[in-house]
Order: structure tokens, then sequence, then C-alpha cells
């Protein structure tokens, strides 16, 4: 008993960072999927250990089980889920978007430097536009 | 309801009028559009109320006062206006006054009225509070608002690639020394023991060793703010903003900071190795700035260099002790320069051109202009009965006690300054040149505002020397009342000092640089050609272009070498390390007692076993999403065996909702592509795994001992009586800890909302998709 719950945790994560290591997208959102369940066991044991008690349900006799481990598993379970939910439309997305579900290809590149444009010449401040002479305005200029 | 305007209110309120001001300009400027300008005058009017406590701060009792900011911190900000930072208030308010005035009648019609008054009412008074500032935290706050606020002006037609890197250099430059000051004020508190300027004391100071390093700091701050030799470089590119404001910030006043700072700090700066430092930085700029001005052939460029060049000057004067004549040329300066600016700005105006060569004979044509500009260029010279000659010769005097380097380099650079003061003015002799025949005289919106400054030029310089009331100060002069009012900030006596020296070094050098100035602007194209063929190949600019963009490619290379590695290395290089923890631990925990396992557990435990096969090894998404779900469906069974009904309920609703979305979304998932891995990487992510599974399993096995005892007995124990309930499950989530599922609710909408959005796209873009299929 002190070795077959942990095992169990053990096994559910092991997969599920096996799978969370994989190159389909899908794969790494089940595999996360996994390593939550196994660590929402793990909670409950290293909270409470696995003697066995009654629920903390104050209507049935004790003696009853650590119940905050049970509450924070509770809130675990529940952002999981949120977690999951956001990264599946994600992925989705980025499937969409970049047409692949290899998580390699998906590897963002680093920016290529802007290569700095006209500099400001100390010798020849601009005028203004509205007196000076005609130039061209990029089109960031803002509707007035 | 009496309401009395106590001094101490007047004195806070001069600063924040100009904020309060901000505030309501972009509304002004929509509906007034450039003639915003002139309601907005109001906001630098408090400070002229200051006046009446002149005599006060000239007798040494300066107006006080103050507020708490962050209290519990101790943060506050006090004011005070003694002489000096009155004074130079006065000179901020009646400028910024001339300028709104100015710039109401020189803003075209189509600029961003709104945003350009907003930021020209938040310098004014960041710049007030600057100067009146007498804590050393408030003093900084309001340096760096200087900065923002000369940063957004500078951008201010930002459409231009221009404009943003002449105002990105102002920022990058003036930010610099902005770190160093806050560095140095905090030094200096801590040093001193107290935040207020005033109570700083030199004795207590002295003796610590953070001293030193304060004042460095303070030094680098003060010369980046001033342009100062080798951080000038922003300056004459900080003239892409329009002319009002450089008119304003660029010469008048917030370049002027940087010499307030070494003033204001001058009683700890002024020995030894410090006061040289100041005044051999401030010549070489003097001089360096004056011969570059000469080469300009764009009349604002002149003046920037110009400008750059008198701040060496005032730096020079302020670092060797000389404060009377550097307040002297302080206010001259402001004066001038104004004026000019505006000057060159009219031009600008009127003729679409500001390139020397291209202009001549102005004076034809804008004959009011020429008017205005004439003395202020005169006094720029430094030629008598103007209050640029008085200044000069006092800086002459100083230079001269200083030793033979010193008024070598001062006399050269007036040189030179009196040639591109010539310059300057040539644009309006000579017959008459201008590609825009139809130029005609500027409104007198325009020039009107530039000519209060040019009669003060003239009454700066005739009050003093005129015969009639002898040849010594009388102390009901303009100019005298300016500088004698900061007399007491840094202890000169106004009276004992003479106007007229009679022919001494002072004035015989003077000659000397008229006579050799009209020469070099006689001999100019000569000149100009040495010049040209002067030019180096690289200076600071190129220095500060080639260093922003090494520094942009160590950065895009020291990215690509820590975060350049694919999202799956990274993972591997987290998890192993996770992994190894574990299994160098695993042999001391491996006791075998899988006995006395209820039959239940095993059945859960082969379901969970199966379903990871099964998943691992699924070909195709339908059967992964399902084992996947399966897998959490045996935690369901898992949590009722270890007594928590609760779990057991969540998990499996959370299950079914994760399983309609992953269905829903079913038809868009790409498919199980197998992607299979080399063997020797399955080999590795399996070990990786393994550790990881051994880790926690250690993990688990070793800490198997029961959180302390009485906190569950604290919720068991009180959950009815404080939470009302049976459940303590439920009653620690919406009770005990209800903020946390506050929290959790609040991401969960996050998500919600986000998932939607994402959602919609996804299926709009997949309909979109299916389509152009069917049309292709």
């Amino acid at each position: 008993m002190e070795l077959l719950l942990p095992l169990l945790a053990a096994l559910l994560v092991g997969a599920g960072v096996f799978m969370v290591l994989s190159r389909a997208l899908i794969r790494v959102i089940l595999g996360l999927s996994l390593i939550s369940y196994g660590i929402n066991i793990a909670i409950l044991l290293a909270g409470a250990g696995t003697g066995l008690a009654a629920p903390p349900l104050l209507d049935v006799e004790g003696p009853y089980v650590d119940p905050l481990p049970q509450a924070l598993i509770l809130t675990a379970i529940v952002i999981g889920f949120g977690t999951t939910a956001l990264l599946l439309v994600l992925s989705l997305r980025a499937y969409q978007a970049t047409g692949t579900d290899h998580v390699q290809e998906m590897t963002e590149k680093p920016d290529p430097v802007e290569v700095l444009g006209s500099y400001a010449d100390p010798e020849r401040p601009s005028i203004s536009p509205e007196f000076g002479p005609e130039e061209k305005l990029s089109d960031t200029k803002e509707p007035s | 309801m009496g309401f009395a305007v106590t001094p101490e209110f007047l004195l806070v309120f001069s600063v924040m009028a100009p904020f309060m001001g901000a505030l309501v300009a972009p509304y002004l400027g929509s509906w007034l559009k450039a003639r915003a300008g002139y309601p907005l005058i109001l906001c630098f009017v408090p400070t002229l109320f200051l006046i009446p406590y002149a005599p006060a701060a000239r007798s040494n009792v300066p107006l006080e006062a103050g507020f708490d900011w962050v209290s519990a911190i101790g943060l506050r900000v006090d004011f005070r206006a003694d002489g000096f930072s009155l004074m130079f208030s006065l000179i901020v308010a009646a400028i910024g006054i001339l300028i709104l005035a100015y710039a109401a009648a020189y803003l075209g019609k189509t600029e961003r009225h709104g945003r350009f008054y907003s930021y020209l009412l938040s310098f004014g008074g960041a710049m007030l509070g600057l100067v009146l500032a007498d804590n050393l935290i408030a003093l900084f706050a309001f340096w760096e608002l200087t900065s923002i606020s000369s940063f957004l002006l500078i951008g201010f037609w930002g459409s231009r690639k221009a404009s943003q890197d002449g105002a990105e250099k102002a920022l990058v430059i003036t930010a610099l020394g902005g770190l160093a000051l806050l560095v140095a004020v905090i030094l200096l508190s801590i040093a001193g023991g107290t935040q207020q300027i005033s109570e700083l004391d030199l004795a207590t100071l002295r003796s610590s060793p953070l001293f030193i390093p304060a004042l460095v700091l303070l030094l680098i701050a003060a010369f980046t703010k001033s342009a100062q030799l080798p951080f000038h470089l922003w300056l004459p590119t900080a003239m892409e903003a329009p002319t009002p404001v450089s008119a304003f910030l660029h010469s008048a006043t917030m370049v002027k900071a940087g010499v307030i700072l070494v003033a204001k700090f001058g009683f700890l700066l002024d020995w030894g190795v410090f006061s040289l430092v100041i005044m051999y930085v401030g010549l070489a700029t003097m001089f360096w700035g004056s011969y570059l001005a000469l080469r300009q052939n764009d009349l604002k460029a002149l003046l920037a260099y110009s400008t750059v060049s008198q701040l060496g000057i005032l730096m020079s004067l302020y670092g060797s002790g000389h404060a009377f004549a550097a307040t002297a040329h302080l206010v001259n300066h402001a004066a001038f320069k104004a004026a000019l600016f505006m000057v060159v700005g009219i031009i600008d105006h009127e003729t679409g051109s500001r390139d020397i060569s291209k202009l001549s004979g102005l004076r034809r044509k804008l004959p009011l202009t020429f008017i205005v500009a004439l003395p202020a260029a005169l006094s720029m010279a430094g030629l008598p009965i103007f209050g640029g000659f008085i200044s000069k010769e006092l800086f002459y005097e100083g230079m001269v006690h200083e030793g033979f380097l010193p008024i070598l380099i001062a006399v050269t650079g007036s040189i030179m300054t009196f040639a591109y003061s010539l310059r300057f003015l040539k644009v309006f002799f000579g017959p008459f040149r201008c590609e825009n025949p139809n130029v005609h005289e500027a409104s007198y919106r325009l020039w009107l505002p530039a000519a209060p400054l040019s009669l003060a030029v003239i009454a700066f310089g005739i009050l003093k020397i005129n015969p009639l009331k002898g040849l010594t100060f009388k102390s009901d002069t303009l100019a005298v009342w300016f500088t004698g009012l900061a007399a007491p900030s840094f202890g000169y006596e106004a009276e004992h000092l003479y106007l007229w020296h009679g022919f001494n070094l002072a004035l015989g050098l003077s000659v000397l640089t008229w006579v050799l100035g009209v020469l070099l602007h006689l001999g100019r194209d000569r000149f100009h050609r040495v010049q040209q063929a002067l030019t180096p190949a690289w200076n600071n600019n190129t220095i500060y272009y080639k260093s922003l963009a090494g520094l942009e490619h160590f950065s895009s290379w020291f990215t690509h070498k820590t975060q350049g590695a694919s999202f799956a290395t990274h993972l591997r290089i987290i998890v192993a390390t996770f992994g190894l923890i574990g299994a160098t631990v695993l042999w001391r925990y491996w006791p075998a007692q899988l006995t006395g396992v209820p039959l239940a557990f095993w059945l859960v435990a082969l379901l969970i076993l199966a379903d990871v096969v099964g998943v691992l090894s699924a070909t195709n998404r339908l059967s992964a999403i399902i084992f996947a779900g399966l897998a959490g469906v045996a935690s369901t069974l898992l949590f009722v065996l270890l007594s928590a009904p609760d779990l057991a309920l969540t998990q499996l609703l959370i299950e079914t909702v994760t399983i309609i979305l992953f269905l829903s979304v079913f038809r868009f998932l790409p498919r199980l592509s197998t992607y299979l891995r080399p063997r020797s990487l399955t080999l590795l992510d399996g070990l990786i795994s393994l550790g990881v599974a051994a880790t926690l399993f250690t993990t688990l096995v070793a800490v198997q001992t029961p959180i302390a005892d009485r906190i569950k007995d604290f919720y068991l124990d009180y959950s009815k009586s404080i939470g009302g309930g049976y459940n303590v499950v439920n009653v620690i989530l919406v009770d005990f800890r209800g903020y946390d599922t506050m929290g959790e609710i609040t991401v969960l909408s996050i998500v919600a909302i986000s998932v939607f959005a994402l959602l919609k796209i996804a299926v709009k873009r997949a309909k979109a998709e299916s389509q152009d299929d069917q049309i292709s």
C-alpha cells in the first residue's frame, strides 16, 4: 500500500513527461493531463498518507482523513482543466497559423536585428512639416 | 467658507499648476487648436506671484513648503524657494509664458495641439519642481520627468525616422544620467542622514566613504543633462523638436538642469580635483561647441552647438566657484538664446528654410524680426551695451584667475562665438535671397513674444553700465535684481563687484576677441575648408550608433545562445535535472512492501497501467484522447477509495467537460502524426521520464508522514462552528480559503473568455479554409 500508490503516481507522471517530450502537439496536451493526474495523487498521498479513514464529512463517524490536501487538489483539478482547455485552443490556433503540429517546427526564431534607417542629422534638423519642404511621412501619422 | 491662500500653498501650487494645465490641455487643444496656448499661459502665472517673497529669499529666509508623498516609507516632497531657485523658477515661468504665446502662433493647423501643450506644460511643472525641490528623491523624480517630457517633445513629429532617432538618443543619454543621479541621491541621503538638501552637512558627508562615489555620479548626471563633452551629442539632434520646444527646453531651461545641479551642490563639489574636472570639462565643451557651431549651415543647428558651448561656460564658471559670473551669464543666456530660437522659428515659418547659404537680406522682408534678433545675437557675441558683454567680461575675469590654459581656451572659444554670431546675423544682411520669393513679415503674434527677451538683453546691459547712474551696481536695476537674488544661495556679495573694471586684462581680451572674431568671420570660407578637411572619420555620433548596433547584436546573439534551443531541448534539460535527483537516491527507499493492498486498489492500478499503455501506443487521436480520459476516470476511482468523495465528483465532472471540449474541436485538430523520434532520442526521453518517475516515487515514499495533526484538527473542529458546514473540504474552499477560490474563479473566467475568443477565431478560420477547398 505504501508503495503501490506512489508507483501509480510515478507511472502517470513518467508517462506524461515522455509524451510532453514528444513532437506531436496532441501528445503534449494529453501528456500534461497525465502529469496532473499523477501529481494530484501525489499531493493526496504526501499530505494524508495512505491510512484508510472516513471521508471528512462530519455527519459520518470519524476518524477522518485530512481534509486540507483534498481542498488543495480540488483547486488543482479545476485549474488543471483551465490549463488544458487554454492549451488546447492555443495549440489549435498555432496549428492553423503555422500549418504544422510538429512542436519543433513551430520553434520561434529570434527577431532579426533591425537595421537602423535614417539617423537624425545633427547638422540638419527637420523643419515643421507644415512649412518646411515637402517630405514623405510614414503611415504612423495619426488622424487628427 | 474662507479659503486663505497661504504662501506655502502658493509655492506648492506654482509647481502643480502646469501639471493641472497638462491635464486640461488635450481638451483645450481639440477645441481651440493652436490658440489653446493663450489660456494655458495661466498655468505659469502662480509662479510670478512668488515675486513678493524675493526680498525674504534675499535675506536668506526662503519660503518653504512640502507634503508627504509616500508617508509609509518616509518619502516627502519639499520645496524651498531660496534665492537661486526662485530666480531660476521665475526664468522658467517667464520664458514658459512667452513660449506658450509663441507656440500658439507657430503651430500649424494639422498638428496635434492638445498633445503638444500637454507635454510642454508637464515639462514646465517638472522643471519648476526640479528647481524648487529641497528633497533628494523629489529632485530625482522631477529630473526624470523633465527627461521624459523632453523625449516626448523631441519625438513630437514621431512619424519621422529622424525625430524618433533624436528622441531616442536624448532619452538614452539623459536616462543614463538619471540612473547616476538616482544612485547619487541615495548615497547622499545615506551619507548625510537626511533627504533634505538644505540640511545636508558637508562635514558629515565628507566623513562618509560614500561621499566620493556620490559626487562622481552627481557629475555624470550633470554632464549628461547639460550636454557636456562627451555627452553633448544628444542636444543637436534634439533640435528635431518643434522650434518653440527648442527655445524652451533645449536652450533656456532643461539643459541648464545639470548646471543647476552643480550650482545647488556646489558646496559639496567645491574642492580640489572636482572643481578642476568640472572647469576643464566645461571649457572643453565651450571650445568644441563653438568650433562646431561655426561650421553649421542650418540656423537651428548653429544655435544648438552654440548652446552646447554656452553650457560649457556655465559649467566651468560654477565648477570653479565663480558663481556670480555664472549666474549673470545664466540669466543672459536664457534671454538671448530663447529669443534667437524664436527668431529662427519665425524665419523657417516664413521662408520654409533655415539654410544660411540660401538665405540673405531678410532684413528687408522681416524688419521687425531683425530688430528682435539684432540685440540677442550681439549679446551672444559679447558686444557692449548688451547683457552678454557683462557676463563675458566676468567669465574672462574668472578664467584669468584660473591660469593661462583656461583663459586661452576661453578667449579662443569666444572668438569663434563672435564669428558664429556674425554668421547668424548674415542672413539679415546683403541682397535679398530666398527660395520662396513671397516672404513677408511674420504676424505680430510670432515676433511679439520674442520682443520682451530682446528688451531684457538690452536692459541687462544698459541698466548696468548707464553712465548717468554711475558705474557701480545699483541694487534697483533689473540684472542686479536677478543676480542679487541668487546671492544668498552662493554666499557672494553682488554689491562688492564693480561693473567697470577699467582698462584691465579682461577688457583687453574682449577687444582682442572682437578683432580676431571679425577676421575669422571675414576668412570664414578658408576656415570652412580647413574644418571640412579636418572632419574626422568617426566622432561620438558614430560611436553612439556603433555601440547601439553592437548592443543589439550582442543581445540577439546572447538570446540566441541561451534561449535559442528548441522548446523540447529546454524541457529535457529541466526534467532531466529533476529526474537525476531522484534516480541517485532511489536505492535508499526500496523496501518491497506491496502486500496487504486491498483488491480494489489493484484493480485501479491495473486500469491506470492499461490506460497509460493505451495512450502511449495510440496511433489515432480519438483513442489517445479516450485513453487519457480513462486515466482520469481511474484516478476518480482512486479518490473514492481514498475517502475523497468531493475530489471524485469534481474529477468526474472535469473529465466529462474535457472530453466534450476535445470532441467539439476534434474535427479541427491535427491528426495524430507519428513524428517518430530517432531511436537514441526515444531512449533518452525514456530515461528522462523514468528518472522523473523515480524522483517522484522516492519523494512520495520519503515524505509519507502526515502533515501536523493540529492543522487537520483545526479544520475538523471548527468547520461546523465557524464555517457552518459538515463537508469540511467544501468549508475550507468557500470559507477558510475563500480568497483562494475567488482567485481560482477569476483565473477560470479569464480562461473561459480566452478559450471562447480563440475558439471563435479558430472555427471561423477553419470554415473559411474548408470553403476555399470546395471552391478550388
